[in-house]
């Protein structure tokens, strides 16, 4: 079990209120991520639910029982850090053992949870080495093999990943869904990355300024972003916006259209001169200049369409992917 | 790379002479003095024997006869390590505190404790007479513990602060994850990381506690005198004796220099204050 | 967590130690500075105990003030701490970036480099005053024998005897007394500070970028002009951190100057307020918290200096 809640939790540094009062709950067995830019918050909230950092106001339950003011270790969760924060002096076997053996189990039977949780992360040929002489991808299999041998009621994750280069980041982001898959605890994941939170979270936490702006399934923040913002955030390439006179033809105050859902055709609605063409083979993604808009606009066309640089290119959005807002940033 | 190709060949001769050089007239003093003390006091003056003598270990032999050499080193042992074990006693929980839970006014009171070693001994050279007077603590080995304690204190809780600081705060944060008390902490996590660091700290703090050579001179006359007031009080132009005092002025340093080989690397970061990476 | 109690109980026992050692003696001697106090006094038997009956306001200042020897004392700790000063900047950097290459036997080189900087200031004193520096036993005398003896041999010679003969005997220089005695007490701690000197800079050196100096030899600066324009600014705050923690050593050097001269030779301030001490306390006390503020004044530029990379 491990339903988390969070009622009117507030954070606040001095003077600086970093958390303004929200409300979030994460339920049994759900993979929830936050994602925001750097510095909106994230790392703060994660610790404020492992106990790590005290809230200012406001309560933490864990299935039911408040825990807002049980230290970190009683709280039945398990951190895996950014840094990993293995115990440099310690072998595999003793880091992974480590939290057991401050519970006082058997020896024994910590043996044999380390040998299991090593089988399981692929470091049975490690255990007898130090931190130091691991790579970073197995340093990060440590870190997780020490959340996993206390059998957490959810794991956490602050940034596991972003120290990892990227073959291998896709790599760990695999084995980490599996792990979810396999255990199927309640998992706390934080990144500024929102590939990793599309491709990992069954629940996205989108955060700006400490303020949660939106809470969804993928495809939900990707479909039906709340507003501009998480509209901007989710998706890759960024999604265009358009302002003024442009934008009020076509309904909103300003108006959003992802990449994709723009058709290179002969006229449209739009056309321009092709100005940086990037062709990856399975798509081409085209920045056109001179629409007559404000804005350059970012087009994604699949396979290998055969423009260059100073080309002419007609553009057709599809009316029905459009997403509108008003002029606070809400969705219409 | 570009630097190396740079390097005639006549520089790839010249450089390490020059530098072999320089370090032999730097060491010679002291390879001087190590000669001499195996000399005899009437050989140690004759020029014509300046590098080629017959060793004799006399001086070293006769050394407690001449100097009473080993009353002086014993109260420089005793109050040198005293006063380590003491400095590091205070100075680690302080440490451990201000590198931890540093508070707004954690800078402030590390730049104060700094501040109180800029003070001038000089300043405070005749209440610390009439007081240690007074209080009939002149001339013990009580003292000098204290004021070599309370003079390198600050020195030392600069070290051991930099070295806590360089503890990943993760690290803690996770041992607190994974259940440690306060004391399991320190026991587990903290000294294993920081041992390297307090052990060197340590060995600085005696040298400059067996180096010292202001309070040790001015607050002792006989019963805790150390090697620096020996040697302080046989300055005399004793060219006839040049042996003899080599061979104590030896017995002095020669082991604090080997010592000091070990911790040339924290030196710098001691000496600093963290401010020279 | 938040709780600062133990934490602060922690720093307790330091600061309180820190605190009395630095207040208890400098108010006596703020107190004594202000005061008529003097140990042996026939006519003014009062005068030789501490009391506040004997208030004498500035002065002690001003006594101390109006002596030719205090100003005589600062002029030498000046010089001497300048001195030396500028003669371990200087030979620091030259070693530093002599050393900072590989070469055969490095680590030995290090070693022989640092070792001087942990001789105990009274055995370096003795050392060089008596061995090295003594104008009859001493090296220098021998030295300056062998090249008077070896002159007037050459005066014999035919030919260049000529030449020679109108060369002056050389004499020793006594290092005892006057001026000269700061000169020795330069060498000496010149010679004990220089390993210092070395080390900070060459730590500073390897940390200098690599990638920056190749880019200026592809730029064609010479080595002069990499020296100049890269490794000094580079070296910048390490020169000002060994002035400034020099300074403070320097300002209070005592056992040397008594080894050396036993106040025969220049005195700096530690050394004459000494002397003070053994009867005229109220002056020596007065000198004092001069020294205090001379110090400080050193003090608050090094202070500002470590304090901002505390926190990094
Ligand atoms: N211990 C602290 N004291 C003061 N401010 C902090 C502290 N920890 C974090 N902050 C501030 O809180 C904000 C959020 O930080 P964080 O949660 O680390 O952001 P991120 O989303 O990048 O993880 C930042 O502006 C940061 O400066
Ligand atoms: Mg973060």
């Amino acid at each position: 079990m491990g339903r988390i809640v969070l009622e009117n939790v507030q954070k606040t540094f001095g003077e600086a209120e970093v958390i303004p009062p929200l409300d979030l709950t994460i339920e049994d067995g759900e993979f929830a991520v936050f994602v925001g830019p750097s510095g909106c918050g994230k790392s703060t909230l994660l610790r404020l639910i492992a106990g790590l950092e005290e809230v200012t106001s406001g309560a933490i339950k864990i299935d039911g029982a408040d825990v807002t003011q049980v230290p970190p270790s009683k709280r039945g969760l398990a951190m895996v850090f950014q840094s990993y924060a293995l115990y440099p002096h310690m072998t595999v076997r003793k880091n992974i053992g480590f939290p057991l053996r401050m519970a006082k189990m058997e020896q024994a039977e910590i043996d044999a949870k380390v040998e299991q949780a090593a089988s399981v992360l692929n470091l049975k040929d490690y255990l007898d080495r130090k931190p130091g002489q691991l790579s970073g991808g197995q340093r990060q299999r440590v870190a997780i093999g020490r959340a996993i041998v206390r059998e957490p009621e959810a794991f956490l994750f602050d940034e596991p990943l972003s120290n990892l280069d990227a073959a291998l980041r896709v790599g760990m982001r695999m084995e980490i869904s599996e792990l979810h898959n396999k255990l199927n605890t309640t998992m706390i994941y934080v990144t500024h990355d929102q590939v990793e939170a599309m491709t990992m979270a069954n629940k996205i936490v989108v955060l700006q300024a400490g303020v949660i702006e939106q809470v969804g399934s993928p495809l939900e923040l990707y479909r039906t972003p709340r507003n501009r913002f998480v509209a901007g955030f989710i998706g890759s390439p960024k999604m265009n916006f358009i302002d003024g006179d442009a934008a009020e033809k076509l309904g909103g105050h300003s108006v959003g259209i992802r990449p994709e859902h723009i058709d290179v055709v002969e006229g449209g609605l739009w056309q321009g001169r092709v100005g940086v063409a990037e062709h990856l083979g399975s798509d081409t993604f085209f920045h056109v200049h001179d629409t007559g808009l404000a804005e350059t606009i970012t087009v994604r066309a699949i396979g290998d369409v055969s423009l260059r640089h100073g080309d002419t290119i007609g553009l057709s959005p599809r009316m029905d992917e459009l997403h509108r807002f008003d002029a606070k940033g809400l969705r219409i | 790379m570009a630097i190396v190709a740079q390097q005639t060949k006549l520089s790839k001769i010249l450089w390490p002479v020059l530098a072999w050089a320089v370090a032999l007239i730097i060491f010679f003093p002291i390879a001087y003095m190590v000669m001499t003390s195996f000399k005899t006091d009437a050989d140690a003056v004759k020029p014509e024997l300046l590098f080629t003598f017959t060793p004799t270990l006399e001086n070293y032999a006769n050394m407690t006869e001449n100097y009473d050499y080993w009353r002086f080193a014993s109260n420089s042992i005793i109050t040198s390590v005293a006063a380590t074990l003491f400095t590091l006693f205070v100075a680690i929980p302080c440490a451990y505190a201000m590198a931890f839970t540093p508070s707004r006014g954690t800078k402030d009171i590390l730049m104060w404790m700094l501040s109180t070693k800029m003070l001038p001994a000089a300043a405070v050279l005749y209440p610390m007479i009439y007081m240690t007077k007074a209080a009939g603590l002149y001339d013990t080995h009580f003292l000098i513990i204290m004021v070599l304690s309370l003079i390198n204190l600050p020195i030392v809780i600069w070290m051991l602060f930099t070295y806590f600081k360089d503890i990943p705060k993760d690290i803690i944060e996770a041992a607190k994850m994974d259940g440690v008390n306060t004391w399991g902490e320190v026991r587990e996590v903290l000294i294993p990381l920081a041992w390297g660091g307090i052990a060197s700290t340590a060995l600085l703090c005696f040298i400059f506690c067996w180096n010292e050579a202001y309070w040790t001179v001015r607050l002792t006359t006989t019963e805790a005198a150390t090697l620096s007031k020996l040697i302080e009080g046989n300055r005399a132009p004793e060219g006839l004796f040049f042996g003899r005092l080599s061979a104590v002025s030896t017995a002095a340093v020669g082991p604090i220099v080997v010592l000091g080989w070990f911790c040339q690397k924290q030196l710098v970061q001691g000496l600093t204050f963290g401010a020279v990476k | 967590m938040a709780n600062r109690t133990v934490p602060r109980l922690l720093q307790t026992p330091a600061v309180v130690l820190l605190l009395f050692w630095m207040l208890v003696p400098l108010s006596m001697t703020l107190f004594f500075s202000f005061i008529r106090y003097v140990l042996n006094n026939l006519r003014r038997p009062e005068w030789t105990s501490p009391s506040i009956e004997n208030w004498r306001g500035f002065g002690n200042y001003q006594y101390v003030w109006n002596q030719d020897s205090f100003w005589l004392a600062i002029q030498n700790s000046l010089i001497i701490v300048c001195g030396i000063l500028f003669l371990t900047v200087a030979f620091g950097i030259a070693i530093a970036i002599l050393i900072n290459r590989n070469f055969p036997g490095r680590g030995i080189v290090r070693v022989m480099l640092i070792s001087p900087f942990f001789v105990m200031p009274a055995v370096n004193a003795v050392l060089w005053i008596n061995m090295l520096l003594d104008p009859v036993l001493g090296l220098q005398g021998i030295a300056v024998a062998g090249i008077n003896d070896i002159i007037s041999g050459l005066r014999e010679a035919p030919l260049v005897g000529g030449f020679f003969s109108l060369w002056p005997e050389f004499s020793p220089i006594s290092f005892r007394g006057a001026q000269a005695s700061s000169y020795a007490v330069i060498m000496m701690v010149t010679w004990q500070w220089t390993p210092f000197a070395v080390l900070i800079f060459m730590t500073s050196l390897q940390s200098e970028d690599q990638q920056q100096k190749e880019a200026a030899v592809l730029d064609g600066a010479s080595a002069w002009n990499q020296f100049r324009f890269l490794t000094l600014p580079h070296l910048g705050r390490p020169i000002a951190i060994v002035v400034m923690i020099q300074a403070i050593f320097h300002l209070s050097l005592y056992a040397e100057i008594e080894i050396v001269s036993r106040g025969s030779g220049n005195k700096n301030l530690p050394y004459y307020i000494g002397e003070l001490v053994n009867n005229n306390i109220g002056a020596a006390s007065a000198t004092g918290i001069f020294a205090v503020i001379l110090a400080n004044i050193v003090a608050i530029f090094l202070l500002r200096m470590i304090g901002k990379t505390l926190m990094e």
